[in-house]
């Protein structure tokens, strides 16, 4: 009896020193575990990763995100269990197959009074318990680590950082939305406000009212029940294309690959879609044609360049390059007093620590312009820093303060970011370093989805058989030899590639890893190619902005490209890094921002949250009247080659391209002054933007430099020589002195004449002058000094093949096919 | 993603420059009221360590003119204050300070209690590297001598009309307080509905006067949120946006700070006990700093601190430790 009482006392002592061990998805999931079983433990685990942590964005997403960037997200329009039938077609997101309809059957949530609006997911029995109250044990305390590797200079003893701070959460119901507790929920308040709906609906319903452009979603003294964090797999989980789901809005484990990239996601208009339509964030940034997504609007460059989530597979063969690396690399010890920016070793653990030193180093190319070319692990671990993680702790004042217009005050221009500093003040950054061996080794795991095992034929000459009886007898030969001559210069990582060539090879130890990555990655200037340049133009990885630390030295010293006309394009812009044609028959539409092809659309029940508007344009940049159409998500075997035909079809006929290029669809309502009575007068003013505007007019556009050399070709002229001594020539310099010049005098002139309409209250004609001024800004003389980029025709340029003949066009579509 | 607004000034720009003198004036002397005080006190120096105030590390290509400030987190790592230091602050010791020199204060401040009660304010516009105002500095000559003494002036009217600031902490709400709201009473709607409130008096005359009554106007939302100028730890925030939702709210005059009106929002952290640094923005764009002082809890806190009390948070810290500062 005396031993049973001692157990029930170690017991209890045990329960109350030592806190829940919450369960991981692996155990929370029986069936997506069971998609685990093929992989081995390292892989397995950087699987759950990759497509459950959040690594503590879920704060970015709920505070930083409205009140110091100032952009607002309704998760209930995405996340409400009543919309889980569009969460597919609206946003494109991929549907969890282990949440449920609170009321159905088999659903452990009775209503959805339970789960505040959302479906139930495995691991919410737990979680709403916790809901405005502290003490949740996060899922991934549970997380099964993969075994620790010893052979590092961290030595034979695990020191990882504790699997809590990689921050599962459970599932909102759509893979790569977390959902965890808000412990600061307060229920009275919640219901005052009307709960989620009261959260994001407007406040007035009158356009003229400024009300009816705000919502409480700004409010930062509510506190909604729930934390919503992403996962990398937000963008990256998507269908496979070999075994795609009957319906998408109902998909089963086996439909679901975490790699393949999700190129019908819609997340820009998620990441907006809590704002006005008028709100200029909405109608320039989030709004993005599907599966493309701005990277670099967050931590903002001034150059509208959304671009795709690239297919993660066969990396095994992925090209590297020799690159001069200065970055952080394990070490075992530093020596007595060293300088911590150079080594640092973690306290409380013995002999993990990081020296930094520059090598040279073999490194892919991994961005789209070929940034992130230290390393493979540390690209993966800046994907963290892109959804969120640790914005407060290490990035978030790095970033461009929008409004700051002084240049001496802080956040006025980007600063880079300190890897070092973020190892050592956020324990998530950690708790990721420490396990991206894990999540590389199932990046390694993906291999291409061949169009032959997509249609369940026997091999790959069963595929050429079918694809010559579509086109033509012997078209996949007679393509093989066209790709050869014209293509694999670009698009093999085989040297010197020719007629003889096997591009089809695979490697003799692994007959599921193709031998050719099927592009060189190698980077060309971007004019070259002459697709549209905007990402080219990304200045996130020049030196002094926010990811210089990720950019290898020799990347951010490139030349200058001298064919682009833009003012700003050192630093290593002006680049673009081939891609790999590995699948391109589900990859469809082409190039880094979907643009050639047709444009894809979901077709949502819900009419409000349809966000299909036509990007097709006329010479003129106008609207077309008869637009093509868009084609409905169809993620099949079929719909995927229909798509892949259409866009091998514009590819290869540029001429036949229906221009793109995103106009605003609404008018921008911007509330200048004050909608308040003072005196009998009302105050208000309010800017109008008007729809059909060109958005890359103003999206691109670096307008603190224009505000600072408008204030100094006045007051501090040597100063204003001195900045544009090495940017501009002579002949420039003074073209741009004049320009600004005479728009100051005309500003000053106006101020005048508005002074005079203000005071006798014909505030109207103030606002029609303002808004003449404001269009100014698409004016040629201010974009050519102004805007970050100069190209306006979103799917123009890749002419190559445009002269073959018909019959070798259809040839090639055909070989291109089986890649 | 997103900030606010890629081209808002890019757009807004045109629109600020032609009639944003005329409203500056018109609104200067009812926005600047939210955040100010008393009769200016003689700057003090403080023996604090800085970090230099330019990174001279750094430079930008597109843009040599550019000025590269020192990273918050360096400043913190390696110009640590103590507890000391921050026992040692007073009001007076900030007004010395030029903006970078506040800036550096600020991010090694955590947010602290939200407080309770009534905290007498100071206010003062941001001085440049030179100390010079920022405006003077930007404009040079004598237009920015012009616009030195503008701001000068306001800085003067704003502090004969606020006082301070009253803290309901348990409802999380706080209200503005005037002493006399008679040059502001074509701007309220009903003046005799006004709520008053008893406070200390502060100088001489509080000899013989201790206490003093205010009107309280403007109320805002208290909570735990973002600090617009350093990201790695929460501030206590004083957002005026939704203040219609507050009990007392009048559309004239309270309307005028919230999200129709001027848009006001306060960003407070505690040096110590009893003695805040804040910082005031109009629609974000930051416009002034402040500071806010209630002596009863500056005193009982040294006390404590001397004693070695902890230092109660209310707001997340963030993860870079203050080693100093706990000490």
């Amino acid at each position: 009896m005396g031993r049973v009482r001692l157990l029930a006392v170690v017991l209890c002592l045990l329960i109350a020193l030592f806190p829940r061990i919450g369960s991981a998805q692996s155990v929370l999931s029986p069936e997506f575990a069971e998609t685990n079983s093929i992989y081995t433990p390292t892989e397995a685990a950087g699987r759950e990763i990759w497509m459950f942590a959040t690594a503590f964005n879920d704060r970015f997403f709920t505070y930083t995100y409205p009140q110091r960037l100032g952009a607002a997200i309704d998760w209930y329009e995405v996340l409400a269990a009543g919309r889980r039938g569009d969460l597919f077609e609206a946003w494109g997101a991929i549907p969890d197959p282990d949440c449920c309809l609170p009321g159905d059957p088999d659903c452990p949530a009775r209503s959805a009074d339970q789960t505040y609006g959302f479906m139930w997911c495995p691991g919410d029995d737990d979680l709403l318990s916790f809901v405005g109250r502290e003490g949740y044990v996060d899922p991934a305390c549970g997380f099964e680590d993969a075994p620790f590797d010893a052979g590092t200079p961290h030595g034979a003893v695990d020191q990882r950082q504790n699997a809590c701070d990689l921050r599962f959460g459970t599932s909102t119901g759509a893979l790569g939305l977390r959902k965890f507790p808000n412990p600061r929920f307060d229920p009275v308040n919640w219901e005052e406000i009307g709960g989620w709906e009261g959260y994001a609906a407007f406040m007035a319903g009158d356009p003229a009212d400024p009300d009816s452009r705000a919502n409480r979603l700004m409010d930062g003294s509510v506190e909604p029940p729930f934390r919503i964090g992403m996962a990398c797999g937000a963008c990256h989980i998507a269908y496979n294309p070999l075994n795609p789901p009957e319906d998408p809005s109902a998909p089963e484990w086996e439909n679901i690959d975490a790699l393949v990239g999700n190129q019908y996601s819609r997340i820009s208009n998620l990441l907006g879609n809590g704002m006005s339509q008028h709100r200029l964030e909405w109608q320039l940034i989030a709004r993005a044609r599907p599966g493309v997504v701005d990277t670099s609007a967050l931590p903002m460059d001034f150059v509208s360049n959304p671009g795709t989530m690239n297919a993660i597979i066969n990396f095994a063969r992925r090209p590297l390059f020799e690159h001069q690396v200065l970055k952080w690399r394990k070490v075992a010890a530093c020596e007595a007093g060293a300088d911590p920016d150079v080594c640092w070793c973690e306290p409380e653990r013995e002999g993990k620590c990081w020296e930094k030193s520059l090598q040279s180093e073999m490194v892919p190319q991994i961005l789209k312009g070929g940034e992130d070319s230290i390393g493979f692990e540390e690209a993966i671990q800046r994907v963290y820093f892109n959804i969120g993680s640790c914005a407060e702790q290490c990035w978030i004042n790095h970033v461009v303060d929008l409004r700051a217009a002084d240049p001496a005050q802080r956040n006025y221009g980007q600063t880079p970011f300190d890897i070092g500093q973020c190892r050592r003040d956020c324990g998530s950054f950690r708790a990721i370093e420490d396990r991206l061996i894990d999540i590389k080794n199932f990046f390694l795991t993906a291999r291409p989805s061949d169009l032959w095992q997509a249609r369940g034929l026997e091999s790959p000459r069963d595929l050429e058989i079918a694809l010559d009886g579509e086109f033509f007898d012997g078209a996949v030969e007679e393509g093989r030899v066209v790709f050869a001559e014209n293509c694999a210069r670009c698009h093999s990582s085989q040297e010197n590639p020719g007629v003889d060539t096997d591009f089809l090879a695979v490697e003799a130890d692994d007959p599921t890893l193709r031998s050719d990555w099927l592009g060189s990655d190698e980077v060309v200037l971007a004019s070259e190619i002459g697709t549209y340049g905007a990402r080219a133009m990304h200045s996130n990885h020049a030196p002094s902005r926010v990811w210089a630390e990720y950019a290898s030295l020799d990347e951010k010293a490139r030349p200058a490209d001298p064919v682009r006309q833009e003012v700003m394009k050192g630093g290593g812009r002006g680049y673009m890094r081939n891609i790999s044609l590995l699948s391109a028959w589900a990859h469809a539409p082409f190039m880094h921002n979907n643009a050639i092809g047709p444009e894809i659309c979901g077709k949502p029940g819900d009419p409000e949250v349809d966000f299909y508007s036509s990007p097709y344009v006329d010479g003129n940049g106008q609207v077309l009247a008869e637009a093509p159409g868009c084609w409905a998500y169809d993620p099949s075997v079929a719909g995927r080659y229909a798509l892949y035909l259409e866009s091998m079809n514009q590819l290869l006929n540029p001429d036949q391209r229906v221009a793109k290029m995103f106009v605003l669809d609404r008018d921008i309502v911007i509330d200048l002054a004050p909608n308040v009575e003072l005196l009998g007068r009302d105050l208000g003013l309010s800017l109008t933007i008007p729809a059909g505007f060109p958005a890359v007019d103003v999206n691109s556009l670096r307008y603190k430099d224009m505000i600072q050399d408008l204030v100094l070709i006045g007051v501090d002229p040597a100063k204003f020589e001195a900045k544009y001594a090495e940017l501009l020539t002579d002949a420039q310099r003074n073209e741009l002195r004049d320009g600004l010049a005479e728009i100051r005098s005309v500003l000053l002139e106006t101020k005048t004449i508005a002074a005079i309409q203000l005071a006798l209250g014909h505030d109207e004609a103030v606002v029609d002058q303002v808004e003449g001024l404001t269009l100014r800004v698409g004016n040629d003389f201010v974009q050519r000094f102004y805007s970050n980029i100069l190209d306006r025709v979103e799917n123009a340029g890749h002419r190559f093949g445009e002269g073959l003949s018909e019959r070798q066009k259809q040839a090639l579509t055909a070989f291109v096919a089986t890649l | 993603m997103v900030g606010f607004l890629r081209i808002l000034a890019g757009l807004a720009l045109v629109a600020i420059i032609i009639v944003g003198g005329l409203w500056a004036v018109r609104l200067a002397g009812f926005g600047y009221l939210l955040s100010v005080s008393n009769e200016r006190v003689e700057p003090v120096r403080a023996e604090i360590p800085f970090a230099p105030l330019v990174d001279m590390g750094l430079s930008d290509a597109d843009n040599p003119t550019k000025v590269f400030r020192v990273d918050m987190a360096r400043v913190e790592q390696e110009f640590p204050l103590s507890r000391g230091d921050l026992a040692g602050l007073v009001p007076a010791n900030i007004l010395a300070m030029n903006q970078e020199e506040v800036d550096q204060l600020y991010g090694r401040l955590t947010a602290g209690p939200i407080p309770d009660g009534p905290y007498l304010g100071d206010l003062f516009f941001p001085v440049g590297d030179t100390m010079e105002s920022r405006l003077d500095e930007i404009l040079g000559g004598l237009k920015g001598r012009i616009a030195a003494e503008k701001i000068e002036t306001v800085e003067g009217a704003g502090r004969a009309l606020w006082k301070g600031k009253m803290f309901y902490r348990d409802d999380r709400v706080l209200r503005n307080f005037i002493e006399d709201f008679r040059s502001l009473s074509g701007l309220i709607d009903d003046p005799e509905a006004l709520e008053r409130a008893t406070v200390p008096r502060e100088g001489i005359l509080s000899w013989v006067l201790p206490t003093t009554d205010v009107y309280l106007l403007f109320p805002a939302k208290l909570y735990c949120g973002q600090s617009l100028l350093d990201g790695r730890r929460e501030s206590v925030i004083i957002d005026y946006a939704y203040n219609d939702d507050l009990p007392g709210y009048q559309e004239r005059p309270d309307g005028l700070a919230g999200r129709n009106g001027l848009r006001v929002r306060d960003e407070i952290r505690m040096i110590r006990p009893g003695f805040y640094l804040g910082r005031a923005y109009l629609n974000k764009v930051f416009l002034l700093n402040f500071t806010l002082w209630n002596a009863e809890v500056a005193e009982a806190g040294l006390t404590d601190s001397a004693e070695g009390a902890p230092v109660a948070e209310d707001c997340w810290a963030g993860e870079q430790v203050r080693h100093a500062a706990l000490q």
